[in-house]
């Protein structure tokens, strides 16, 4: 099961109730997966800062753990430090190549990661239901102008917070996926991956989705290309919602045995795993069509 | 006129509130505000007419023996599932596996169906008046599928006797399935289908009948002969 979705404003503004949003689409999913849910919000871009936001681990209440990261982040300038849960957000200035900040933040410990980082992109998921979720993080007052959702009916893998959609394209910035399905090949691309020193944070097949996106990013694709060799490399079933800082995206496996709606009218993008979570979260006159198979559409901002 | 508003209630008490309509002796019943909900108006068994004003989710009027209903909206995956007589009219699009598993009755969509449209339908007339997407037709036994628009991959793949009419491109054929010529007679009775279901204003496509083509089962998988191994490699 599981349940994603999906929204863009079209109007240009950033200051849409897209928490808000989100959050009315995802309660209407929950039924699909309670297990664990998540947000990938894209906010006011700054500039030249990046927002980071971290897993402390050890369940975020160890007061040396917070300390720890705290003195890491600020090697890299981390300004308007907040801990919430069991997540430590602060900004820090934009310097190029991201790799020695995420390896230093990270070696505090084996449980510390760095969930999201981005001008715009913040990734908030924990266990627990969406209405959970907005108890603990209230992500309904959460304003910009896109993002994506996931609520996880776990399948194969163990339910923590790591374990959680959206991921993270790990040290891509502004890059987020949410995904419906299995990958059959998860194995195969992951052993590729590591032989050139990925790290993988969790046991999830959807992660390899959210590499093998940054991986071509990286290279250059367009992101419509991009989505498009997923159809070409990864085998199995995928209902995918791709979120970058400037678009949002989604591409079907050529099966199509994942479902996965959408609605675009001149001033918002909506996508979803059924239609209901679209009319209970966004009233008004829109036509909903199911994505075909090998469908892809970028949407951008 | 009866009506059933759907808000605030779970689906259960919706199809009793259905139910009790019919029970009471109403023959024409709206539900209001359904929001795609799934199993909306699934397993009625007289011959009412109920309007759904807005979307269905899944499994919209599976089971059903004779009722006509018409969905305002879309219809989510599964319309008119195992549906064993009855008319269903959607005015928006069908999710996947519409008509799937179809015993008689008409389903006609005016928008485009998704993915596995008619699989293993037995009987029935599936009308679609825009395109559908992969694997249409898949097994079917019985029965009519047209599709006014473009067809998707591996259309009427595995096939026994369904006849199925495509007005549009059809991006290709699967396994056992052919073109067929048209009997004679067999387009004015196409015309005649189309426009007792599908006025010519609903036809987002230009085809009239003289324009589809007819798909049926090349009828080498119905009998298993090794001197055609490669098909079955193919298929299985």
């Amino acid at each position: 099961m599981c349940g994603i979705v999906g929204y863009l404003d079209k109007t240009g503004s950033e200051n849409q109730p897209i928490g808000k949003i989100l959050l009315g689409m995802l309660e209407a999913l929950a039924s699909r997966g309670p297990d664990s849910a998540g947000v990938a919000l894209f906010g006011i871009p700054r500039l030249n800062q990046l927002i980071a936001r971290v897993k402390l681990g050890n369940n975020g209440d160890g007061a040396q753990r917070v300390l720890d990261v705290k003195t890491a982040a600020q090697k890299f300038g981390a300004q308007e430090l907040a801990q919430k849960g069991d997540y430590l957000r602060f900004t820090f200035e934009e310097n190029g190549d991201l790799k020695p900040f995420l390896s230093d933040i990270e070696s505090v410990a084996p449980d510390v990661e760095v969930v999201s980082v981005g001008r715009r992109l913040e990734i908030v998921k924990q266990v627990g239901s969406p209405s959970r979720l907005e108890q603990s993080f209230g992500i309904s007052g959460f304003l910009g102008g896109h993002g994506i959702g996931h609520t996880r009916l776990s399948t194969e893998s163990v339910v923590d917070l790591s374990h959680s959609q959206p991921f993270w394209g790990h040290g891509y910035p502004d890059l987020a996926i949410a995904h419906n399905g299995h990958i059959t090949n998860y194995h195969q691309l992951r052993r590729r991956y590591q032989e050139h020193g990925v790290r993988f944070y969790t046991e999830n097949d959807s992660e390899v989705v959210a590499i093998f996106l940054a991986d071509k990013l990286r290279q250059g694709f367009p992101l419509r290309a991009a989505l498009e060799s997923m159809i070409a490399e990864l085998d199995g079933s995928f209902s995918c919602l791709v979120a970058t800082d400037s678009a949002l995206a989604f591409v079907k496996d050529p099966f199509s045995f994942k479902p996965l709606l959408y609605t675009e009218t001149a001033s918002f993008v909506a996508i979803a795993t059924e239609e209901i979570a679209i009319r209970s979260a966004i009233p008004g006159d829109y036509t909903v069509r199911e994505a075909q198979a090998k469908e892809v559409q970028v949407w951008q901002r | 006129m009866a009506e059933v508003d759907a808000a605030g209630h779970i689906t259960r008490e919706i199809n009793a509130a259905i139910r009790q309509l019919i029970a009471e002796g109403s023959t024409d019943i709206t539900v209001l505000n359904p929001g795609a909900r799934h199993n909306l108006a699934v397993a009625i068994l007289d011959g009412v007419r109920i309007r759904i004003a807005g979307s269905a989710g899944y499994y919209c009027g599976g089971l059903g023996d004779g009722a006509s209903i018409e969905i305002e909206g879309s219809a989510g995956w599964g319309l008119a599932e195992s549906m064993l007589s009855g008319t269903i009219r959607v005015h928006g699009n069908a999710g996947s596996g519409a008509a799937a598993a179809l015993r008689n009755g008409t389903i006609v969509v005016h928008g485009d169906a998704a993915a596995r449209l008619g699989v293993s339908m037995k009987g029935g007339e599936v009308i679609v008046a825009g395109n559908c997407g992969y694997m249409a037709g898949f097994m079917a036994q019985k029965g009519t599928l047209i599709v006014c628009g473009d067809a998707g991959e591996a259309f009427a793949d595995s096939m026994y006797a369904t006849v199925c009419y495509v007005g549009g491109k059809i991006a290709n054929l699967g396994t056992d399935a052919v073109l067929s010529p048209m009997d004679p007679g067999e387009r004015e009775r196409l015309e005649a289908t189309l426009n007792s279901y599908l006025p010519a204003a609903l036809r987002r496509t230009k085809p009239a009948a003289a324009d589809f083509k007819k798909v049926v089962a090349g009828r080498k998988l119905w009998n298993f002969d090794k001197r055609e191994w490669r098909i079955w490699q193919e298929a299985v």
